[in-house]
């Protein structure tokens, strides 16, 4: 299997959609969809087809890339990455699918960069070379910036130059820190490299790899985001056309979770260990201020984003437990979430098109005309917090048993953020669905098939997943990385 | 003189001779065409010969006392040239718009390109003061060369008083030197073991008592090196003389006289061997150094903030470049000499690079808008009306930013490497402050670019009309986008280039 090919394949696509887009108007939509739907189904055929063991990390390619330093193109695949990357390539879809009828400028272009960031994504998903993972991290921002900061809505500008500066500067200090690796290894073995798997070997004193730790804790901190370095978050979301904003949510912030447990854990354990409280802290505290601040907002997005934030919050809690039931929650949630709030944010941008507005106090009794719309956004905003029977469910439950077997008042807090949740999810259905009807009734359509094919496959997944959940699950079972978290806990014990 | 090291001379000897050559035709006729096909003829070949002497030089060559010539010097030149070809040729697009016959002016570029190739193979105080003179006062001539402008007499004024102290300052340095080592050669050690043991005592001795003098020396000294390459707290004329220079020449100071200045800059700091780990290192030379660095990054990076007019805004990001770069010369040991002298000279491969990018297009629109003036909001919507003008802004923006994909990050990859060798925290953090200011700056312009213009809602002067690109244009355009491209995604064709040659 290659993921060269994958990330080749879509960026090729983009190009084709670019090129295409200018000989016939309308192609472009056709293409990408087309481009994304033959790459999944050639990931999904080659990992049927592969007879590797994705439980342990199996490295795919290996080649050298600038030799004067050691660096290398490698790129490996695990279960994690797997789960990521079928993740992205969903949405993928989603993103094409949600994008139809917004996007009327420069069409060509914009499904370019759409392709493009996936191809990114998953770079950053597979590449084990970390000078390649941090040149996937920081490509991927371009085009995303560019489709914020081109198709976005009034306040573009802005929220593109904060995205952009918050993540570029977290990850000059993740440069930093990967150069210093690299150098410690040329201290210790007497070569410079890069490879992630010359790194796991390296004896670090703690005193150096706290503060490595530190380099790339902020990096991922910032994509996850966690309080205090979310404000990106809500600019970001709320001014990204749709598509954009469904990529940020369902994808890049998993970028940031996927880089915690990749390097941030088993790179530094013995500092992680050390560091857990404070970033337990962190994530509590997320949950609770992402919860409170979703709830004070009158922005459709703006709520989403900010629930966004207190999801994540779940995530760091767990990850930082250092619990093999707390990590298969962090995993879950990954999933659920990058489902639900691409489905909340599909739903601000099917509002938005109708209505041209994001204002919550300008909507109202749209049931009336829209019942399958709402209908639908009831079943979104219950998965958000946590509804029996839908995935969230099941990976906040896990995330919450496992984290409190080490910080049980941290985790009782933390639980308060699911009533939270709870209230912002009835404000956004109730302040959208009930009440007075503020515009014309006949301006509110019911959904459209094209949106009814997003919805209920959004939906479907997050009902399989929430009474099926070990068909994610069952990947994780006996995955390298628990192993290595127990022996992490066992030795600092 | 052997015929090595003739031989060695040969690219700095093509351009005087060229010079000469230069002054005869303009007696024999005077045509604009023929003067701008000569000196691109004549830097061609001394590219080439340099080239060849570049792959072939074993090892440095000693021609006197006064000059050295190493591969590092002969690549700087070969960069040195490539950036007077370009600036020649947009020179020939500026001059062409007034009836006078420009022969002067290639004749000044002519002299700048020799000033700073006597500068980049100096290695002797007083071949570094010839190359400075020459590149300077040439220099001023060319800076106020558009009589016409209503900026030309205080650009040159400007340029020609604050040099003119500059070298003063540093000729004063340079006798503090010498008054503590006894020697105007850059490295005193070779002092110490060519000549009779008597003398090397003697040289120590001397030097043992008056290190004040070599400190203060060299600080003026730095007056002067830092006033060239615009170093805070000695940048003040930059963003003037940038603006009211000619375009063409604007590219001249932000490239030739640039790498000219730091890599002598470099060849003296190193022969001193002023090491971070080392005895003979001296704390207050590495921390003057770090102070100048730091300045620069961060003001520089700080007043391109506000800037409207696009010179302007590059003359201040040059300032943070050259502060960016100084961290080369922060090494810990002997043995990372090498890796800072590949780190400087791919970083100013990116640089200039990414400066002829931006000045070419400015040299283009400026043209195309018919003002003197270039603001950022003139390149609104280029993006939808020149793609290819506009690939090469953002890949030169994002270059000079240092994000991936292109050569700028790589560059900045070599920098936080020698840094991260040599434990500087402070100028690491330094360069990730400056680095993230200047993202507001570079992003703007690429948001400019890319801004989409409906006729009705801006004013009439601002609406983007396609520039017709003739087909060489075109043609040189997209090479230089490929070319750092190429150079960013594999470093190594550059990157193993420096490595192999010494």
């Amino acid at each position: 299997m290659s993921i060269t090919l994958l990330m080749c394949g879509l960026l090729f696509g983009g190009a084709l959609a670019w090129f295409l887009e200018g000989v016939k108007a309308q192609s472009a939509r056709w293409v990408s969809l087309l481009t994304v739907l033959v790459i999944g189904g050639y990931f999904a055929i080659a990992l049927n087809a592969t007879a590797y063991d994705f439980s342990t990390l199996q490295l795919l390619v290996r080649v050298a890339w600038i030799s004067s330093f050691h660096i290398e193109y490698a790129l490996a695949l695990d279960y994690l990455s797997i789960v990521l990357i079928l993740l992205t390539l969903f949405l993928a879809l989603i993103c094409v699918l949600v994008s139809w009828q917004e996007i009327n400028d420069k069409v060509g272009f914009y499904y370019f960069n759409l392709l493009t960031s996936i191809a990114g994504i998953i770079g950053v998903f597979t590449a084990v070379d970390m000078f390649l993972f941090f040149f996937f991290w920081e490509v991927m921002l371009l085009p995303i910036t560019a489709l914020i900061a081109i198709w976005g809505h009034e306040n573009r500008h802005f929220a593109a130059i904060k995205f952009f500066i918050f993540t570029q500067l977290s990850s000059l200090l993740m440069l930093v820190a990967i150069i210093s690796m690299s150098f410690i290894h040329y201290q210790q073995v007497g070569q410079l490299s890069f490879f992630y798997q010359d790194w796991l070997t390296l004896d670090l004193p703690l005193s150096i790899s706290q503060y490595l730790m530190l380099g790339f804790f902020i990096a991922f901190a910032v994509k996850l985001p966690s309080v205090p370095v979310h404000s990106w978050l809500p600019d970001a979301h709320t001014q990204a056309p749709t598509a954009g904003s469904v990529l940020l949510a369902g994808v890049l912030l998993k970028t940031g979770a996927y880089g915690l447990i990749r390097f941030v854990l088993q790179l530094f354990p013995q500092a992680s260990v050390n560091f857990a409280p404070v970033a337990a802290t962190l994530g509590v505290v997320s949950i609770l201020y992402g919860a409170k601040m979703a709830f004070a907002q009158q922005d459709l997005k703006r709520l989403v984003a900010y629930s966004s934030i207190s999801h994540m919050g779940f995530v760091m809690l767990a990850l930082f437990s250092f619990n093999a039931i707390a990590y298969q929650g962090a995993v879950l949630t990954l999933v659920a979430h990058g489902l639900s709030s691409a489905a909340l944010f599909a739903l601000a941008g099917m509002i938005y098109s109708r209505i041209h507005s994001r204002d919550l106090n300008h909507m109202g009794g749209f049931w009336l005309n829209t019942p399958r719309m709402g209908g639908f956004a009831l079943a979104f905003s219950a998965a958000a917090f946590g509804l029996p029977g839908l995935a969230n469910f099941v990976a906040e439950f896990l995330s919450l048993v496992g984290a409190y077997q080490r910080y049980p008042i941290l985790t009782i807090l933390a639980a308060f953020g699911l009533i939270g949740s709870a209230i912002y999810g009835m404000v956004l259905f109730q302040g959208v669905f009930h009440g007075k009807c503020q515009v014309k009734q006949q301006a509110v359509n019911d959904l459209s098939s094209r949106e009814l094919l997003v919805f209920s496959s959004l939906l479907a997944l997050l009902i399989f997943i929430g009474f099926y959940p070990n068909s994610i699950l069952g990947f994780f079972q006996s995955d390298s990385i628990i192993i290595a978290i127990n022996n992490t806990v066992g030795v600092s014990k | 003189m052997t015929q090595l090291m003739l031989h060695s001379l040969l690219p700095v000897l093509i351009v005087a001779f060229g010079i000469v050559l230069s002054l005869l035709l303009i007696a024999w006729r005077r045509s604009q065409k023929l003067i701008l096909i000569f000196t691109i003829t004549i830097f061609s070949v001394a590219l080439l010969a340099s080239f060849s002497l570049f792959v072939d030089l074993a090892d440095a060559v000693q021609v006197t006392t006064l000059v050295k010539v190493d591969s590092y010097g002969l690549f700087a030149f070969m960069l040195v040239l490539v950036a007077s070809i370009a600036v020649s040729v947009l020179s020939s697009m500026w001059l062409t718009h007034t009836t006078e016959v420009h022969d002067e002016f290639f004749v000044l570029l002519q002299l700048v390109v020799l000033g700073a190739g006597i500068l980049v193979i100096s290695d002797h105080y007083a071949s570094l003061f010839l190359g400075f003179e020459l590149l300077s006062i040439a220099l001023v001539g060319l800076v106020g060369y558009s009589r016409d402008s209503e900026f030309s007499v205080e650009t040159s004024f400007k340029y020609l008083v604050l040099s003119a102290c500059a070298s003063s300052f540093m000729l004063l340095g340079i006798a503090f030197i010498y008054s503590y080592s006894g020697s105007l050669s850059f490295s005193t050690e070779q002092l110490m073991f060519d000549n009779m043991s008597d003398l090397s005592i003697l040289v120590r001795n001397y030097g043992h008592g008056d290190v004040l003098f070599y400190r203060v020396g060299f600080l003026l000294f730095m007056v002067g090196i830092a006033f060239k390459l615009s170093l805070a707290p000695f940048h003040l004329w930059t963003p003037d003389v940038y603006q009211g220079a000619p375009t063409p020449v604007t590219l001249l100071l932000a490239t030739v006289s640039k790498i000219a200045i730091f890599i002598v800059l470099m060849k003296c700091w190193f022969s001193q061997a002023i090491f971070v780990d080392t005895k003979s290192s001296d704390e207050n030379m590495l921390f003057l150094m770090s102070i100048f660095a730091i300045a620069s990054m961060l003001i520089g990076n700080a007043l391109a903030l506000k800037q409207q007019n696009i010179k302007r805004l590059l003359a201040y990001s040059s300032i943070a470049h050259m502060g960016y770069l100084l961290i080369v010369l922060i090494v810990i040991s002997p043995q990372s000499v090498a890796l800072a002298w590949q780190s400087a000279l791919f970083y100013l491969t990116a640089y200039v690079l990414a400066s002829i990018s931006i000045f070419m297009t400015v040299q283009l629109t400026q043209y195309h808008h018919n003002k003197s003036e270039l603001n950022v909001d003139d390149w609104q919507g280029m993006f939808w009306q020149n793609p290819s003008l506009a690939v090469l802004i953002i890949v030169a923006i994002l270059s000079l930013a240092g994000i991936p994909l292109t050569m700028g990050f790589i560059g900045k990859f070599y920098l936080l490497n020698v840094a991260v060798q040599a434990q500087q925290w402070w100028l690491i953090s330094a360069l990730i402050i400056g680095s993230g200011i200047g993202l507001f700056y570079y992003l703007r312009i690429i948001f400019v670019l890319f801004t989409i213009v409906n006729e009705k809602n801006i004013a009439k002067e601002l609406i983007p009309v396609s520039l017709t690109l003739s087909p060489a244009v075109n043609f040189s355009v997209m090479i230089v986008i490929i070319l750092s491209v190429l150079l960013g995604i594999f470093p190594d064709l550059l990157g193993n280039l420096l490595v192999t040659v010494n």
